[in-house]
């Protein structure tokens, strides 16, 4: 329940990753500033509840099932005619991985989508991250 | 630039020599462009990039060893053949040694230089493909290190993050609730922490063979009813049955003891952690010519066929029907692989869901005479 109660503005966040207790961590700084959060534990089950939630940001996990299984849901949404309705919804890419996506994967098509400014490392810095998550959304 | 064409670069202060190897090679299919001096001749190449120099050592202004020197600093992988004159064949072996790869010496016929000029060329591609296995190697390993390393900080992650949040969230009432909770996740993903560390160095260490210590006969007949009964409390506690059926007066092989420990304890403690209660697990042994079988089979979950295939990769844990993955290290079949492999047999796995998976490691059979005699410290 976010702390503020109830609001017709509540911006509603998508947190996809298959680590159940980052999910939970994040989960607890996301309602405390008074967001509503839905959990994927997967690529798939994130798609599913993308049509569901109809999020106004998504937090997406690099690594799941697969090692680039982030890239192929970032990928899905922003160039698929089946999410075109959710194309420009923004997104958060996260890993544990500390290098650019450049250089672990430099053939990979899947590196010129992401922006630099949207891709943030785990563990994550709680006030830093809460302030990206604040432009992401223009407020 | 290496296009469909190779080029050749000829850097020779002689005009009729550079004449004679321009249409030579040109005749054969070679792109050639030609330089009357060293200075000119490095430039060509920085621009034109060929993939081979024909070069004379004895010029006036800068030397044949000179350009050679400098070829190398445009381009390590370029080929250098040098024109020798007859008297100065010594120079021309410092020549190779300085990096070049052969030597004509005056007077030669066209076909003698396009037949060295082909060789060149051949040697470069074999250079040149290496060098990308090499490369694809690197990019392989460093993939793979940043996969080990992603695998192991996961844990390291979630346990940050709940003690931040913590620490943030201070006596608010989300963080009182849940305090509790949070500090017991901290230390299961710890506990995991450590175990995947072990089982790693398990890995690297039977990778690198430093823990097959000894190759000694080992009889299994002996070895693994005491090893179900290591594990009988753990079989306890989850209500699981453990039976073997070892019937053969005996099941040598030959290995190192701990491994083969390490190996039927990981099946075993698989076989009782994903069972059911009332479940039972049976080891049995077989014979077969030159092979001593070993089934590891339960009574539990089974794997999913979508999931068989991968059992065996390091890292892999299937996603039980909750969704959820098993728990784990997702190394232990993988060390059982390692230890099978080290000893010259082979493991493979049947499973149906809901009714059981079969575990079943092959070994040569351990002749007898052959080697050491058992010396009784089966693990």
């Amino acid at each position: 329940m976010p702390a503020t109660g109830a609001r017709t503005d509540t911006k509603t966040v998508l947190v996809i990753d298959d680590d159940r207790d980052f999910t939970t961590a994040v989960t607890a700084v996301l309602e405390r500033e008074g967001y509503a959060v839905v959990v994927a534990d997967s690529g798939r089950e994130g798609l599913r509840q993308l049509r569901a939630c109809h999020p106004d940001l998504i937090l997406l996990d690099v690594m799941m099932e697969t090692t680039t299984e982030g890239y192929g849901v970032n990928e899905a949404i922003k160039y698929s005619d089946e999410y075109r309705a959710y194309q420009s919804t923004p997104i958060l890419m996260v890993s544990s991985i500390q290098e650019s996506p450049d250089d672990l994967f430099p053939r990979a098509p899947e590196t010129d989508m992401i922006r630099p400014d949207r891709y943030l490392t785990k563990p994550l810095d709680i006030p830093k991250f809460l302030e990206v998550v604040r432009k992401a959304l223009g407020r | 630039m290496d296009g469909e064409r190779d080029t050749v670069v000829v850097i020779d202060d002689d005009y009729a020599m550079r004449l004679s190897c321009q249409q030579t090679l040109a005749k054969v299919g070679y792109g050639v462009e030609v330089f009357e001096d060293g200075a000119r001749g490095l430039d060509g190449v920085a621009t034109l990039k060929p993939g081979l120099v024909v070069v004379d050592l004895k010029m006036p202004g800068l030397s044949g060893m000179d350009v050679i020197a400098r070829l190398h600093d445009i381009d390590p992988s370029i080929t250098i053949i040098v024109i020798t004159g007859y008297a100065t064949i010594g120079t021309a072996v410092d020549a190779m040694k300085a990096g070049a790869y052969d030597f004509l010496p005056k007077p030669f016929s066209p076909e003698e230089l396009r037949v060295i000029v082909r060789r060149g060329f051949e040697w470069r591609r074999l250079q040149l493909e290496s060098r990308r296995g090499e490369l694809d190697r690197e990019l392989m390993r460093r993939r793979f290190v940043t996969f080990v390393s992603h695998q192991l900080k996961t844990p390291l992650v979630a346990v940050h993050q709940y003690l931040d949040v913590l620490r943030r969230l201070g006596d608010a009432p989300e963080a009182a609730a849940r305090r509790a909770e949070w500090l017991d996740r901290c230390l299961v993903r710890t506990d995991e922490l450590q175990r995947l560390i072990e089982d790693w160095l398990t890995l690297a260490r039977l990778e690198g063979g430093a823990l097959v210590r000894q190759r000694v006969r080992v009889d299994l007949k002996e070895a693994l009813p005491r090893m179900l009964a290591g594990h009988e409390p753990l079989a306890a506690t989850q209500q699981v049955t453990l039976t073997h059926e070892l019937p053969a007066p005996a099941y040598p092989v030959r290995g190192d003891p701990i491994c083969l420990g390490v190996l039927f304890d990981n099946l075993i403690a698989n076989a009782i952690k994903f069972n059911r209660p009332g479940g039972c697990v049976r080891v049995k042994g077989e014979l077969a010519p030159g092979e001593v079988i070993v089934t590891v089979a339960d009574t539990g979950v089974g794997i999913p066929p979508d999931a068989l295939p991968f059992v065996f990769d390091e890292f892999y844990r299937a996603r039980q029907p909750t969704g959820r993955r098993v728990e784990g290290t997702g190394l232990g079949l993988p060390i059982c692989r390692r230890v099978a492999t080290e000893m010259g047999g082979t493991i493979e796995v049947e499973s149906a869901e809901g009714v059981g998976s079969t575990f079943r490691v092959r070994f040569p059979a351990c002749a007898d005479g052959d080697g050491a005699p058992d010396d009784g410290r089966n693990p």
